[in-house]
């Protein structure tokens, strides 16, 4: 007898998800035999966006790709179009972009924990960590302006300064900070009950992370020393190199740990950078027009590797942009490693990656033919019209 | 005549019951907002809740008994408030009494997960099926442990009368005596009232709202409502066997609210345990461990004897 097979859908409205994604899970009572996953529910055109904005407007756009990690996507493309003019931010810019980048990691790993709790029916430590994350962002907002999508960047260098009263704020803050994420290191690898659900969970081996190309510090509590602020220095990362920080155990108790050492690394990082902050300008001179040509830019966002293609044909304007940010690296490990588990464990398992669901989908199509096509704005819309009308 | 149906339906039973029932709620979620440095709601926002949801649309699923599904909240909660009937609400007597009223107001109070459990199977929903089999898991696994711990004191009584064996313990406190019987009952408690860590019948980053997902408006009012009764009853049960009785309204709100505090420091301290681990914590501690001071009680006796 054949037998009817039972799958719970966590998608794409649920409250797991914070954004659009689908998870189907087919379940034998509380074990999950198999795992899919459906995106593109948040796909919002960024890149088709860019090519009709110039350089300097792609920055503001670009920017609000993830509401998290803004500020790491205008520093990728910040570097990638000054590589491309053949231009170099200043050292004082450069570190002062390493400082925002690395402040938006403490927000970026503290929200995550927050998320990762609650997924896990821990309110508490939800709740304290967000409280302890407005910290960051108010440090932020005192440096910018702004809690998120901070515009820190212009082309050719930054717009922010640093004076001394915010270098207190900004050390002040990290003291505080400090003493909490070694608090939340002790309670992640020593709570009981917390440990139930996180230790030797959704184990992804060394081997499995290389082959599943996942990134971050996703593949970092995997044992594998992988981050691009040590292995290709970007930025002021090459006068402040920092440590790697792995775990070998691979499950979600690594991830946690893996993630919360990285911010002790973090704030070495910046108390070094702000005790021997260079002088100097704040911004080189960008010409109007990229001379044409082509470059990569790659990033370590706070989720992994973020990476940009740039192309420019000589105008004030991007021939084309391709951004591929790390959560599509890591989703291959959430359908991998479901099977066998319970189900009590996909939301945690889902979390561990730190998805970020609109930075991640973008319209693709796949066709064998090695025909290349061009999608007009007429044709698309006759697609979008047909394709749901074909779904009802 | 008349006093009786005041007392049944107004004081101490009835619409106290009610009332108590929403103020607990709040100092509850109040007290867990304040442990998790949280503001937490304004005093009336349960009974809020409540009003809201009963002036809302009903929607009746597809597929569904229409009869069954507006019979089980209702059953729920009138199981709920039966049971108040035998307890000493408010440090009052008990209204009713019968030997053996401990053991019907235990099942009494077992009504609610037990129409929780079939509301949530009668749908054809994905989430409400999981989270009925989990509840009814749940049910399976914390009767027993609960029932035992519950009987302690009974046992030392002699008797399965509820006023008795308050009267039996004499104002003495039989949590010093037997502590397992008490942390295996409070513990039973939170898992009848899927608080957390307790939760898995209703994790909402699982299976939404678990088996009540299809409910709403009126249906989901008087589960809510059930639950909130049974918070009282759960509570008076356990602070009348196990702290020395209830003997006048100061002493109810007191131990009550003590033990309302205890309750919500386990719930801010715990991760949500998985299904298979409550289960587990309760078959293999619970019910050994109460099992265990049964034993204990049994050679006293005899001894004593």
């Amino acid at each position: 007898m054949e037998q009817e097979r039972f799958t719970i859908p966590i998608g794409p409205q649920h409250p797991a998800l914070k954004e659009p994604g689908h998870f189907i899970f087919t379940v034998d009572g509380e074990i999950v035999t198999g795992a899919s996953v459906r995106l593109g529910y948040a796909h919002r055109g960024i890149e088709k966006a860019v090519e009709s904005r110039n350089w300097v407007q792609n920055l503001y756009l670009l920017e609000r790709i993830c509401g998290i990690c803004s500020h790491i996507h205008a520093m990728a493309y910040c570097l990638g179009v000054e590589k491309l003019a053949g231009v170099t931010a200043p050292p004082r810019a450069q570190a002062i972009r390493v400082l925002v980048a690395e402040l938006e990691r403490i927000h970026s790993h503290l929200l995550w924990l927050g998320v990762a709790a609650h997924q896990a029916g821990f309110e508490t430590l939800f709740m304290y960590s967000w409280r302890d994350r407005e910290t960051v962002m108010e440090i932020l907002e005192t440096l910018t302006g702004n809690r998120v999508n901070y515009s820190a960047n212009i082309l050719g260098g930054v717009k922010v300064d640093l004076d001394q009263q915010i270098i207190e704020t900004i050390l002040h803050g990290l003291t505080f900070l400090e003493g909490r994420i070694h608090f939340y290191l002790e309670l992640v690898s020593g709570d009981q009950v917390f440990l139930q659900r996180t230790r030797g969970i959704g184990i992804a081996t060394q081997a499995q992370a290389e082959r599943l190309g996942l990134t971050g510090p996703t593949t970092r509590a995997s044992g594998i020393g992988r981050d691009l602020r040590a292995d290709a220095p970007y930025a002021a990362y090459l006068d402040y190199p920092i440590r790697i920080v792995t775990e070998q155990e691979g499950d979600l108790e690594a991830r946690f740990k893996v993630r919360l050492k990285e911010l002790l690394e973090t704030i070495r990082l910046i108390r070094l950078l702000l005790d021997s902050l260079p002088d100097g300008e704040l911004k080189s001179r960008m010409p109007r027009r990229i001379h044409a040509g082509e470059t990569i830019s790659r990033v370590e966002a706070p989720r992994g590797e973020l990476f940009y293609f740039i192309a420019s044909n000589g105008g004030d304007q991007p021939a084309r942009i391709k951004v591929r940010t790390p959560t599509l690296s890591n989703m291959a490990s959430v359908t991998a490693l479901a099977v066998g588990l319970h189900l009590a464990d996909m939301p945690m398992l889902l979390t561990g990656v730190d998805p970020c669901f609109s930075c991640n989908d973008r319209l693709m199509t796949v066709r064998n033919t090695g025909e290349s096509s061009i999608w007009t704005w007429e044709k698309l819309r006759h697609y979008g019209i047909e394709y749901y009308r074909k779904r009802e | 005549m008349l006093g009786q149906l005041f007392a049944m339906l107004i004081f101490p039973a009835g619409l106290f019951v009610l009332a108590n029932g929403l103020f607990y709620q709040w100092v509850d979620r109040k007290l867990m907002a304040r442990l998790q440095n949280r503001l937490g709601p304004r005093w009336f926002q349960p009974a809020a809740d409540i009003l809201k949801l009963l002036a809302n649309e009903e929607v009746i699923p597809d597929g569904v008994n229409g009869r069954l599904f507006h019979a089980l909240p209702v059953v729920a909660l009138a199981g709920a408030m039966t049971a108040m009937l035998y307890l000493p609400i408010a440090g009052l007597k008990p209204l009713y009494n019968f030997p053996g009223d401990l053991i019907v107001t235990v099942y009494l109070l077992s009504m609610l997960t037990l129409c929780t459990g079939l509301a949530g199977a009668i749908s054809r929903d994905r989430f409400s099926l999981i989270g009925a089999t989990r509840a009814l898991t749940q049910l399976f696994s914390y009767e027993a442990p609960f029932l035992l711990a519950l009987l302690g004191p009974a046992f030392v009584a002699g008797s399965w009368q509820i006023d008795e064996i308050m009267a039996h313990a004499g104002g003495q406190w039989l949590l010093l005596t037997q502590p397992i019987g008490f942390g295996v009952a409070l513990i039973g408690l939170m898992g009848k009232l899927e608080m957390a860590p307790f939760d898995a019948p209703e994790a909402e980053t699982e299976i939404v709202a678990g088996a009540l997902t299809e409910y709403s408006g009126r249906g989901l009012a008087l589960f809510l409502l059930g639950r909130e009764v049974e918070l009282v009853g759960g509570l008076t049960i356990i602070a009348a066997l196990y702290l020395g009785g209830l003997h006048n309204p100061l002493d109810y709100a007191l131990k009550t609210g003590g033990l309302l505090l205890v309750v919500a420091s386990i719930q801010t301290l715990m991760t949500r345990l998985r299904i298979d681990q409550s289960v587990g914590l309760w078959w293999r501690y619970g019910a050994l461990l109460v099992l265990a001071q049964w034993l204990l009680l049994l050679a006293w006796q005899g001894v004593g004897l």
